[in-house]
């Protein structure tokens, strides 16, 4: 077995007051308009907007108000940790607060949905899907990539700032950008990303390879081996190419 | 507050031991009072090369397994003060070394006053050489000027940087590079690295370079550490290596090709 950290889609529901019963009648009302979407789906509370009355909130009867509907409760974002205990209790997982996108967003995000789907509907507890923040990331590595180091980017570019020695083998899923000598294997693309490039300052790498087409660098035909050089892939084959302002 | 130091290569017979002994008798022979500790169970050759090798009860492990106390187990150095030595067990292997058992030790010469502790690492990136280098707060990686043993720093430098106790706190443990059994005229001839080549490849800050020389054979043979042999080009560089250690700031030596004495006639028409 496998057992990783990983993002999904959930739907969140947003609370804004502390009946359970109306509630429960908006969301079979936005339930009944696309069933095949939330049909099963799993749900995530988010108290953020409830302020102090959450304190009072009876987690237990939403959660079997959810069941009812068709919905799979998930757990609860933005509550007081004092209440960490009545909602294991519950049998819903205490969620880490998310990064949200600001009020400003939310409100046109909600108001777009609005426009599009019912004017009637009341303009609380619409379960949106979780705002999934596109988030950039990239891995910069400060210090000397060693023999026998592996050090893999995942879904990201790399940036280092110090050498790669000859034995080391550094991979990304996106781009590479090597400072110091890069020397030893450089994997850009892993996931077969073929945009993605690899960019040094003095390049006198064993093994290049982008988007699983590779090449040891002794079998190239370059001149550039010490020199600041851009690698890319064009159709099947590598193009080493000068890096130049 | 004391140090501890790991003296270690990957790769074998570079002159870790040699070095150890050095290096731990230099920084005793200045007052330091400093212990070295022989982590190459099984193989252990430390007490050989520090002339002890008749004076070993208890050893390391021994130590570890509470049959021994620390205190039997050191050995005195009877020519220099402030030298302590733990020697390693022959009959046993580096299975008997355990984290919870080295720190104990660790801790246990610290509270004792000791200023330096030198871990002297068997070769290879096992168990042995893993437990050495795991409390280090300073490494010194011994080289030849060769490219194996190059790599074979280069990979245990990684390891320095990733496993040891300082990197999983976040730390980093300060790197210094020593060269052994440099020859400037076979360097010269280029059937050897030079050390700026080994320092670029390497770039960690160097510490010294030892020449190859009779004398450090003669001294293991012995069971001298070849620092108190203050004739030889070796021991001075050793000396050196100690000073650099303790902040000085003196220009390398033995690095160069010397200018070949000239003869009476030379002298005369120049």
């Amino acid at each position: 077995m496998n057992l990783k950290g990983e993002m999904s889609m959930l739907n969140v529901l947003h609370l804004e007051h502390t009946d359970v019963n109306a509630i429960a009648i908006e969301l079979e009302k936005k339930r009944d308009e696309m069933p095949q979407f939330f049909s099963q789906s799993p749900i995530v509370v988010d108290c953020s907007l409830l302020g102090e009355a959450v304190i009072d909130f009876d987690f237990t009867a939403l959660k079997n108000a959810l069941i009812n509907l068709g919905f799979i409760p998930v757990g609860v974002r933005n509550h007081p940790a004092t209440l960490n205990a009545s909602l294991a209790n519950a049998g819903w997982a205490v969620m880490r607060e998310s990064l949200k996108p600001s009020a400003k967003e939310t409100e046109s995000s909600t108001s777009e949905e609005e426009d599009s789907s019912n004017h009637d509907a009341v303009e609380s507890q619409d379960p949106q899907p979780a705002p999934i923040a596109v988030k950039f990331k990239s891995l910069t590595v400060d210090r000397p990539v060693r023999s026998g180091q592996q050090i893999y980017a995942a879904d990201s570019d790399m940036t280092v700032l110090a050498q790669t020695s000859a034995g080391s083998e550094i991979m990304a899923d996106g781009s590479i950008h090597v400072y110091g000598p890069l020397r030893g294997r450089v994997l850009a693309g892993a996931m077969g990303n073929e945009s993605a490039r690899i960019f040094c300052q003095s390049l006198q790498a064993e093994l290049i390879a982008i988007a699983g087409r590779y090449q040891l660098l002794d079998e190239s035909d370059t001149d550039l081996i010490g020199k600041p050089a851009m690698i890319k892939l064009s159709g099947e084959k590598l193009i080493i190419e000068p890096l130049s302002a | 507050m004391s140090k501890v130091i790991v003296v270690t290569s990957g790769k074998g017979g570079v002159g870790k031991t040699t070095s150890s002994a050095a290096f731990s008798a230099g920084l005793a022979a200045r007052g330091h009072k400093t212990a070295v500790i022989d982590f190459d169970v099984g193989l252990r050759n430390l007490d050989l090369i520090m002339g002890v090798e008749r004076r070993v009860i208890y050893d390391f492990v021994n130590v570890i397994n509470g049959e021994a106390t620390l205190k039997q187990a050191l050995i005195k150095d009877k020519r220099v003060d402030n030298l302590y030595i733990l020697p390693a067990s022959q009959t046993r292997d580096k299975d008997a070394l355990t984290k919870e058992g080295v720190e104990s030790i660790i801790n246990e010469l610290k509270e004792d006053g000791f200023e330096y502790i030198v871990c002297d690492s068997p070769a290879g990136i096992e168990k042995g050489a893993f437990m050495a280098l795991y409390f280090a707060d300073e490494a010194i990686v011994v080289t030849n000027p060769e490219v194996s043993s190059v790599r074979d720093s280069d990979r245990i430098l990684g390891i320095l940087q990733s496993r040891s106790k300082v990197a999983e706190e976040g730390g980093a443990v300060k790197e210094h590079l020593l060269i052994t059994r440099y020859s400037p005229d076979r360097v010269e001839g280029g059937d050897m690295l030079g050390m700026d080549d080994i320092v670029e490849i390497l770039s960690i800050p160097l510490i010294g370079v030892i020449p190859e020389s009779g004398s450090v054979l003669q001294a293991s043979n012995s069971g001298n550490p070849v620092i108190m042999d203050k004739e030889s080009a070796a021991g001075q560089a050793y000396e050196d290596v100690v000073s650099r250690f303790l902040g000085e700031e003196i220009p390398l030596r033995f690095t160069h090709v010397e200018q070949k004495k000239k003869g009476f006639f030379q002298k005369i028409f120049g």
